[in-house]
């Protein structure tokens, strides 16, 4: 059943992947390209937490450069909200870092596109280094999470959950713990300081 | 990715050419009008393997897109590793793997051919663009490198990292890899011993585990590799790469049953590449489970069955899995059909000689013996890899002609003189001839013996003082086994001596200057180099 779903969500990124260029070219879709873009990740993480779920979902670190990282990300989201000033704040990157390239990507692309729809004007995204962990963090200057999220912590989705589901931030959460080195684990914060700061912190 | 959305880089980027692989019609339209409108002026946009091998052999590319799923068997990965190992694409040649696949890192962890990035479907053009931009920025940064990787220029590789080393910068782990693959090749394995183990004081990643892994094998400390092999299995399951390194440890040990279980336990994980149906099926048949190596084979060549992955060799391989069970009628319909396909003359040979064993096993003896005369017209032995001189041998072996079938591989042994797989394939082929294992050991030692002996002869009439003679010894020797470094090195140092003691005669030096190549391609960092050099070196 697995694969099953695999395969229909395979073609359906295809589809997608066609929409989205088609969308480029005809100008002033960006809502649009984003709501896209959206759609794919919750689909792919359905995949993901279906291996999570089932113990599958195993982390490969490599090298990864953090300041690439992090420009790609801003050029993405520049394209996705023009309207939005989008700042990188790379200076205390660290020149090497190491995670799942695929897996942080997915994450951060998803708190990177919430930070987006929430912020009123802007949108800052870093790479640090803390207490010998690479931090990936997203800083927006909307609302805030809800008092809520912050009070209870992020919780595993389910249909009983009062709020919308959160499988999101649920993963992040996961794959943020499942990077480990020395006995040290990852972790996520989230915290409100002006705005939402989503922050992902890896060994 | 309108209009003025110009990278903002690489100013030449409209000299760059760009090689387009997508088997969807409207994602090759979308790529090409996003490329265009990004910059890039010389794009060639193609939907299969065929149609890109086909504009490579014409067309040099800076990058390569190639999509992931691509619809004929074959995947974009297999595409990649199928260009490396043929060496088709140039170290410098960005290539970019597309693909609508999540689990695409797990396919790349899983393999030793990483692309140089992947673009996860969809994508916005900005993502595209942006990393294109990054991978260009690379592309510069290690042309000089790669240029002296393409020549095999090795210590230039290793100079030219150590240059840039020093500046830690995000490119770091990067240059330790290429500079340990390069220490590798220069048989300085103490040193990239020692570089990957301080990249995995940083961190435990598994190509570096592995590269340590055969470090050790080559510092001939084979049970800590082995350790260490099994320990990235225990650890990462996907990581194919290492049960291919222990396969191949524990074949060259003898121990064919193990190494057909890890290979086995390898398939169960993934499917994997030819190159590992080639191998597993190859000790299939040498260990006596043909059954096995059909399975493998014929699945794999059934998915493959259009893709310019597959050789001749393979068919033959299957052919011979079937002759090994008695089907030689089904046997004999893979031999025609891959006849077919492969026209070339080295697989020509190689399946003429599979033909002629199976009709041979058929009991069809004439058929046999006209098969195994188009096998036997090959010309110049020395221009056969190994691996189809002992097939010769076995085709000689099957239609009764010892003679021939011993002198092959005499030649086999005598030119790859300390090449265990070949020593093995040999002694198989002795036994499943019909001698005994001690018979099979002692037309092998004898072998090695003979070119040691002839070796020494040549190597001590030069210092008695004889240099004519031992010329004469050594360049004959040479010439019948130019892949055996060690007469080939010290045919080229006689030469160069005698060019000092007597004086400098162009037509000597010429042949000396040749063996000296032949050499130093064989054996890049051995110390006799500089011992021929430093004669060389009196005559100017």
């Amino acid at each position: 059943m697995n694969n099953l779903y695999a395969i229909v969500i395979h073609d359906v990124a295809n589809q997608l992947a066609e929409l989205s260029l088609r969308l480029g070219d005809l100008g002033n879709c960006q809502n649009e390209m984003g709501i896209l873009m959206n759609t794919t990740r919750r689909l792919s993480g359905m995949l993901l937490l279906h291996r999570l779920e089932s113990n599958q979902l195993s982390v490969n670190s490599d090298m990864v450069s953090a300041s690439d990282f992090v420009a790609i990300l801003a050029a993405e989201h520049r394209e996705l909200f023009p309207d939005l000033v989008i700042e990188i704040n790379d200076e205390k990157v660290p020149s090497l870092a190491f995670f799942d390239d695929a897996l942080v990507r997915m994450v951060m692309a998803n708190a990177m596109y919430n930070a987006c729809r929430a912020a009123v004007a802007k949108v800052k995204v870093s790479a640090y280094e803390r207490d010998k962990m690479l931090v990936l963090e997203v800083a927006d200057d909307g609302p805030g999470f809800p008092e809520r999220l912050l009070r209870d912590g992020i919780v595993a989705p389910s249909l009983a959950n009062e709020h919308r589901i959160a499988l999101g931030l649920y993963l992040a959460k996961n794959i943020a713990e499942l990077h480990s080195l020395e006995g040290r684990h990852g972790s996520v914060e989230l915290s409100n300081e002006g705005g939402a700061v989503f922050r992902m912190a890896l060994p | 990715m309108r209009k003025g959305k110009d990278l903002g880089f690489n100013s030449d980027i409209a000299e760059k050419w760009v090689l387009v692989i997508d088997d969807l019609e409207g994602m090759r339209s979308q790529l090409r009008m996003s490329l265009s409108s990004a910059g890039f002026a010389k794009l060639h946009v193609v939907s299969s393997i065929k149609d890109a091998l086909e504009r490579m052999t014409s067309n040099r590319y800076d990058v390569i897109l190639c999509d992931y799923a691509l619809g004929d068997g074959t995947d974009g990965q297999q595409f990649l590793e199928y260009l490396r190992t043929n060496d088709l694409i140039t170290r410098n040649t960005i290539f970019v793997m597309i693909t609508a696949e999540q689990g695409y890192k797990k396919v790349v962890a899983a393999s030793e051919c990483a692309p140089d990035d992947y673009v996860l479907k969809p994508f916005t053009a900005a993502e595209f663009n942006t990393r294109l931009e990054k991978l260009l920025e690379r592309q510069e940064y290690f042309s000089v490198i790669d240029k002296a990787t393409d020549t095999k220029n090795w210590g230039r590789v290793i100079v030219e990292c150590d240059k840039k080393l020093e500046y830690k910068d995000k490119y770091f782990v990067d240059l330790c890899k290429i500079k340990c693959s390069a220490l590798m090749r220069v048989n300085r394995a103490q040193d990239a011993a020692n570089l990957y183990t301080e990249i995995l004081q940083m961190r435990p990643i598994g190509w570096a585990k592995l590269g340590l892994a055969r470090a050790l094998l080559q510092l001939n400390k084979t049970d800590e590799a082995k350790k260490l092999a099994q320990e990235i299995m225990a650890e990462s399951p996907q990581f194919m790469a290492a049960y291919d390194f222990l396969g191949k440890i524990l074949a060259s040990s003898g121990d064919k049953h193990a190494a057909l279980d890890v290979l086995q336990k390898a398939r169960e994980v993934s499917p994997g590449t030819m190159s590992r149906v080639r191998e597993l099926s190859n000790l299939a048949v040498s260990a006596g489970k043909p059954e096995m190596a059909e399975e493998v084979m014929s699945q794999a060549l059934q998915k493959h069955k259009y893709s310019p992955v597959r050789q001749a060799n393979d068919y033959a391989v299957l052919s011979k899995a079937l002759v090994n069970q008695g089907k030689t009628t089904e046997a004999l319909t893979v031999v025609t059909d891959a006849q077919k396909t492969f026209k070339d003359d080295h697989s020509v040979i190689v399946l003429s000689a599979i033909e002629s064993v199976t009709h041979k096993a058929a009991g069809n003896s004439e058929k046999a013996a006209t098969a195994l005369a188009k096998a036997m017209s090959f010309g110049d032995l020395n221009k056969l890899p190994a691996s189809t001189v002992i097939s010769l041998a076995d085709a000689c072996f099957a239609s009764g002609k010892e003679a021939d079938a011993t002198n092959l591989l005499r030649h086999a042994i005598q030119n790859n003189q300390d090449d265990a797989a070949i020593r093995s394939r040999v002694h198989d082929v002795l036994i499943f001839a019909g001698k005994d294992p001690d018979e099979a050991n002692e037309i092998i030692e004898t072998s090695t013996r003979e070119v040691i002996q002839l070796n020494n002869d040549g190597v001590r009439k030069a210092e008695a003082g004889q240099l004519e003679e031992a010329i004469e010894l050594l360049c004959k020797a040479a010439d019948r086994l130019p892949n055996n470094s060690q007469i080939v090195g010290n045919a080229a140092l006689v030469i160069a001596l005698d060019l000092v003691r007597n004086g400098n005669n162009p037509d000597k030096l010429r042949r000396c200057m040749y063996y000296r190549e032949g050499f130093i391609k064989k054996a890049p960092n051995h110390p006799k180099i500089a011992q021929i050099d430093a004669q060389l070196k009196q005559l100017k």
